[in-house]
């Protein structure tokens, strides 16, 4: 699958789970979703400059009646981690964290952010589910919203490059 | 010249009626809620996400004010929030700062601001057009006034001094502010926030 048509399949996923404002940094591999999120009329494309900024947009959108999800690096993950302890844990809000995978399995920069990603949202007692295939994108993310507002927690959906789809060939620089 | 962050503060609340109003971690959220006891006011507990919590609110509810009362330390721990600010541009956000040069939580050290760095000009520089210094309370008040008539982003920033006022302590937790304030969003907006689901059994 290419990752224009898997990008259509996660975005219409967070649609049918019922989300209407996304927080965005963007990273080669989410390129796809981050343009298709951002050409979709239904939903409010909130552009950063860093992650955590995005946990508080995402706070404030929620308190007024938005269903928000936060895409990004687990570098920029790791950025977030005041915010999402601060406020998203203290003050018990439900946040989709979609997360990209660097240094998963098979992948060959960043490995070492990879190795702590899970262990991180472990400690902090953020459940995380690994995304594989694209067709599952749909039926996994609405599981995890209804998670996520039951919680009242945040909960992580790692995004894999399986999961992303087949990008088109790099540009040389 | 300084000006005493109670006097301003008052002036937000007898112009700002039933704006949501965003307050920073430090003593500015105890001066305010003395001020202005309402549901509609959020404490932040993380230095810095003031700025960016308020613009979540703004977007979400674009007919309806939302007020930010930031300080110089949580601005600079978050100045990104400027850029982003000013890219998404909201109509209905003010930006209020309160400058006193010092972390006057955290034992009143220094602040970049308190050697130079201009926050107004950092705004500016970041893209928010309508973004000026208020150098007197007679200003600050004139200021407050057009933030609230007019339509379009504001960011005021305010030299301030770091006497304290003496106010009853914050009287809620921080989950309790969350329920209170999305209850009073939902009264006063008419529309369903939290919705409780009943379990697949029931239904």
């Amino acid at each position: 699958m290419t990752s224009d048509e898997a990008a259509r399949l996660i975005v219409g996923g967070l649609k049918n789970a019922g989300i209407n404002l996304v927080a965005t940094l963007p990273d080669i591999n989410l390129a796809s979703l981050l343009r298709e999120v951002d050409e979709d009329p239904a939903i409010q494309h909130v552009p950063l400059c860093r992650e955590e900024e995005g946990i508080g947009i995402c706070t404030g959108a929620y308190l007024v009646g938005k269903k928000c999800a936060a895409i990004m690096q687990n570098g920029g993950f790791f950025n977030s981690n005041n915010a999402i302890v601060s406020t998203l844990l203290q003050y018990q809000i439900p946040l989709l964290l979609m997360i990209y995978y660097a240094g998963d399995v098979g992948d060959r920069t960043f490995s070492t952010t990879g190795a702590l990603t899970e262990p991180v949202l472990q400690a902090l007692g953020i459940r995380s589910y690994v995304m594989r295939d694209p067709e599952d994108a749909r039926e996994l993310i609405q599981r995890a919203q209804i998670l996520t507002e039951d919680s009242k927690r945040p909960v992580a959906l790692l995004l894999t490059k399986e999961v992303l789809g087949r990008r088109a060939p790099l540009k040389s620089l | 010249m300084a000006l005493k962050r109670f006097d301003c503060l008052k002036a937000v609340a007898a112009a700002c009626g039933d704006a949501l109003a965003v307050s920073s971690a430090g003593a500015v959220t105890l001066e305010w809620n003395a001020l202005r006891p309402s549901d509609g006011n959020f404490r932040v507990r993380t230095l810095g996400l003031c700025s960016s919590i308020a613009l979540g609110m703004a977007l979400g509810l674009p007919r309806r004010k939302v007020i930010a009362l930031d300080g110089d330390g949580s601005l600079l721990m978050n100045l990104c929030s400027l850029p982003t600010i000013a890219r998404m541009n909201p109509k209905n956000l003010i930006h209020l700062v309160f400058d006193n040069e010092v972390y006057e939580a955290s034992g009143s050290k220094k602040t970049a601001t308190g050697v130079g760095t201009d926050l107004v000009g950092l705004a500016r520089a970041a893209g928010v057009k309508n973004a000026q210094w208020a150098d007197s309370l007679e200003a600050f008040e004139r200021a407050i006034r057009a933030a609230i008539a007019g339509g379009e982003l504001c960011f005021i920033g305010v030299k301030t001094g770091t006497e304290r006022v003496e106010v009853p302590p914050y009287p809620i937790d921080e989950v309790e502010n969350k329920y209170r304030f999305l209850r009073y969003v939902e009264k006063t907006e008419g529309i369903e926030i939290l919705k409780v689901n009943l379990p697949a059994s029931y239904n």
